[in-house]
């Protein structure tokens, strides 16, 4: 979004602050600036030349998990996080990369990763996998790639998630490859650290390889990488989350799946629901798996409350990440449910985070585990 | 301007980061949901009545106006710096002290959330009434100052009617104690009662006692579509003259119907003039029987649809088209000015006649929604800021609009209150021994005006 865009957006905001109800963020830091309605009217007063830049803006405009909530909840439509994003760009060309980000943009471009390693380990994930076919995954040609995703390939927490994924396309019979070494990061950090500017060699990189597998379809286990390659990468090809492809698969009959006697709540992903407005595929999952009772969040769907792991806020304040994070597992734990079923990596790693540093007995699993048991079962 | 070592003063009261004066800070604290906005001199978050107090004698001292601010949502800017001066914030003050479920009461600070109360409450299945459209943000010190209504107001009344004690710090740091947990309490003046709605200009709120009501079980939702105004009027009337007192009687105009459903958030009949929701709640057993009457009434007065929720997904789908009415009015044009002049029941149609008129008097657009069962209207005027030319004309259709409202029983303002939005056109529902009288009690309270200056009075 351009500042000529932006201006739309505030000039439609009359102020009612209705946001401050759902922004997970404005729950812990109460002052007016860190409210969705104080950052619209931050871009305000600067686009109109009557505020500055400062490293003490960015700081508030980091202080955002660009979850969306806000924007759903406006009455006057406004694109909030459509603004907060700019606004990060534009503080990120004039005041430089957020200080606890730059380091991390620095080695995604160096690395195309977000784990500072090496991208060749990106595959590395495989290596727990029992009868692992001769050609792990990586075929010449597929009409489906699986594009992994950074957290998933390289966090060990969530590691299980593309072994998961692979193992059900497999014995759904799925024509698919990875990428392995040669995937790169979406770009999807970049945009959330005010350099879009610097996807461009991800993105022409990313196309070119699946280009060259001659792939029809693109599945992807992380709902941010799948909204990215939608909002930014101009492709033709059809794109699918996890769970609605998986869901596909059941409706085709490629898949069955046995009695799981538990009861489940299941966490939209931001980028999935909200954001990717997919809410039923994962819950026509979970319907389909015979026994298993699913109780709902109180906010869910498009009200979904952000499990604090969204808008790079982990690395710029961490400790605010963790009580957006706390507030999630009490929500969690209202409903009664033994297992909370997400899908994304990153909510997996949030709440799994939270969950066992309170000693929670509750169990964090992304969807493609619970699928993934459902098949084994019996 | 505010000196260093003032400054200084006001920080060893409230602590270090309790005293804001960043530009970011400044310009965050310049408005509330009202139009005009005032960078204020600073910004201070006291955290107890004690350093309210104590930062009240120092501003009385040194003349430093303080505008008490809650959530910043209402609507006619009564807490923005107009003249200048300290914004008091009550971020830090936001605990429920005491629910009694006996005394069926609560006892909470300034800066609690409407709605986290309500949820609170709930638990004992009690109630607290007062329901404003911002409930899940705005404060109830806030609603307290403003005398907040909402849908609920026509059957449950308003914050006035629920409030039973307040804290009180007055401009020269006294803190004085109104009320009390007594239902009932004819001692003396009804400062309580006087505090609320007096807009910030006479005392700082630091505690409330509220009265709770028992949590009704269930509620009757229904929706009826009408081809006349009158006729929609005339149901209203028909309905509270039948002893029926329904929870929520909302109005819907021609207007803000044809805006709702090219926004797509309901459909209506192309004949539609108006539409009614109206909601009854208490016993399940009497709600059936007085739904079916609601019913017989609509469609005796010419309802051309009625459509009666038999789940709570069927009600929440009949409160579509009012929960959508404001964003998509809002989304029409940069910006909507919300107005509430209000006037006795019987008068609504006349007065809904009047502002079709004055829209096309002065080449406005302005929609309806009311409050019907307490004659309380919102009109809608979808404008633009920007075009001076316009607003002039905004200005004339008000000002004809409050001429009309006052000449029929009714004021200037229901619900919303009076601030910078109204205040020049107060002598047009006051005379001025009644003015006097005002600025009398606030030179009591206040006699150095250091309390929200510049707001109505």
């Amino acid at each position: 979004m351009n500042l000529e865009n932006v201006e739309k957006q505030f000039n439609q905001c009359n102020k009612c602050g209705l946001c401050l109800a759902t922004c997970p963020v404005c729950k812990e830091l109460l002052l007016e600036k860190y409210t969705p309605r104080g950052k619209i009217l931050l871009a305000r007063y600067y686009c109109r030349g009557g505020l500055d830049l400062s490293a003490r803006c960015r700081d508030i405009f980091a202080e955002c998990l660009l979850c969306g909530a806000c924007s759903a909840t406006c009455p006057s439509g406004v694109d909030l996080t459509g603004v907060f994003v700019a606004m990060r760009e534009e503080l990120a060309a004039n005041k430089g990369l957020h200080p606890k980000l730059k380091s991390a943009v620095e080695s995604l471009i160096k690395n195309h990763n977000i784990s500072d390693e090496d991208n060749a380990e990106r595959g590395e994930w495989r290596d727990d996998i029992r009868n692992m076919p001769d050609h792990m995954y990586e075929r010449d040609r597929a009409e489906v790639v699986y594009f992994v995703g950074c957290v998933a390939s390289f966090f060990p927490m969530v590691q299980e998630i593309p072994r998961n994924l692979v193992q059900i396309l497999d014995s759904a019979g799925e024509d698919f490859t990875i990428l392995a070494g040669e995937e790169w990061c979406c770009g999807f950090p970049l945009i959330g650290a005010g350099a879009p500017d610097r996807m461009k060699e991800l993105i022409d990189h990313n196309l070119e390889k699946v280009k060259a597998l001659g792939a029809a379809k693109i599945v992807f286990s992380c709902p941010s990488c799948l909204r990215t390659w939608k909002e930014y990468y101009n492709t033709d090809l059809e794109l699918f989350h996890s769970t609605e492809f998986i869901q596909n698969l059941i409706d085709k009959g490629n898949i069955s799946l046995r009695n799981l006697s538990v009861k489940v709540t299941y966490h939209d992903p931001c980028d999935l629901g909200r954001n990717g407005r997919v809410y039923e595929a994962p819950r026509q999952i979970l319907k389909s798996i015979p026994g298993l009772t699913l109780v709902e969040l109180e906010k869910n769907r498009a009200q979904s409350v952000c499990c604090g792991g969204g808008g790079n806020l982990e690395m710029a304040d961490p400790e605010l990440s963790k009580k957006v994070a706390q507030r999630k597992i009490e929500e969690i734990r209202d409903t009664g449910a033994e297992i909370v079923v997400t899908s994304c990596q990153q909510c997996v790693r949030t709440i799994k985070g939270m969950v066992r540093r309170k000693k929670v007995a509750i169990d964090v699993i992304d969807i493609t585990g619970l699928v993934k048991r459902a098949i084994a079962h019996g | 301007m505010i000196s260093t070592s003032i400054k200084q003063e006001l920080r060893s009261i409230v602590g270090e980061e309790w005293f804001l004066e960043t530009p970011e800070d400044l310009a965050t604290y310049s408005y509330d949901a009202f139009l005009q906005e005032y960078t204020p001199d600073g910004v201070v978050i006291p955290e107890t009545a004690d350093q309210i107090s104590r930062v009240m004698q120092i501003a009385n001292r040194e003349r430093i106006n303080i505008i008490p601010r809650g959530a910043g949502t209402n609507i006619c800017g009564s807490s923005v710096a107009r003249k200048g001066g300290i914004i008091m914030a009550f971020h830090r003050m936001n605990r429920i002290l005491e629910i009694d479920p006996e005394s069926m009461c609560a006892v909470v600070q300034p800066g609690v959330v409407n709605a986290d109360l309500q949820k609170e409450v709930e638990k004992y299945r009690l109630m607290y009434p007062p329901d404003p459209a911002s409930m899940f943000v705005c404060t109830l010190g806030g609603n307290v100052a403003l005398n907040a209504g909402g849908p609920r107001g026509v059957k449950y009344g308003v914050t006035r009617d629920y409030l039973l004690g307040l804290d009180v710090v007055l401009p020269n740091g006294v803190i004085i104690r109104t009320g009390g947990k007594t239902l009932k309490n004819v001692s003396g003046y009804d400062l309580t009662r006087l505090i609320c709605g007096s807009e910030g200009t006479l005392g700082i709120i630091t505690e409330i006692t509220v009265r709770l009501v028992p949590l009704p079980s269930a509620k009757a939702t229904l929706q009826a579509v009408f081809s006349d105004v009158d006729d929609a009027a005339k149901t209203v009337s028909s309905i509270i003259a039948s002893g029926i007192v329904p929870a929520t009687l909302e109005l819907i105009d021609r207007v803000v119907l044809n805006v709702i459903r090219d926004y797509g958030g309901a459909e209506f009949s192309p004949e539609a003039e108006a539409l009614l929701l109206i909601e009854v709640d208490g016993q399940s057993s009497a709600l059936e029987a007085q739904g079916k009457s609601i019913e017989k009434f609509c469609k005796e007065r010419g309802a051309i649809q009625v459509d009666r929720a038999t789940s709570a997904e069927e009600a929440e789908k009949l409160w579509q088209a009012r929960r959508t009415a404001f964003g998509a009015v809002a989304s029409l044009r940069p910006n909507c000015i919300v107005e509430d002049a209000t006037v006795p029941v019987k008068r609504l149609p006349e007065m809904i006649r009047k502002i079709v008129e004055l829209a096309d008097k002065y080449a406005l657009k302005i929609g309806v929604l009311a409050h019907a069962g307490d004659g309380n209207l919102h009109p809608l005027i979808m404008t633009d800021l920007q075009d001076k030319k316009e607003i002039g004309r905004v200005d004339k259709a008000l000002d004809d609009m409050y001429e009309a409202a006052i000449s029929m029983g009714g004021t200037l303002s229901g619900e919303h209150g009076i601030g910078i939005a109204k205040d020049r056109f107060i002598s047009k529902e006051f005379s001025p021994s009644a003015i006097e009288i005002m600025r009398g009690i606030k030179r009591v309270f206040d006699p150095n005006n250091i309390l929200n200056p510049g707001s109505f009075l």
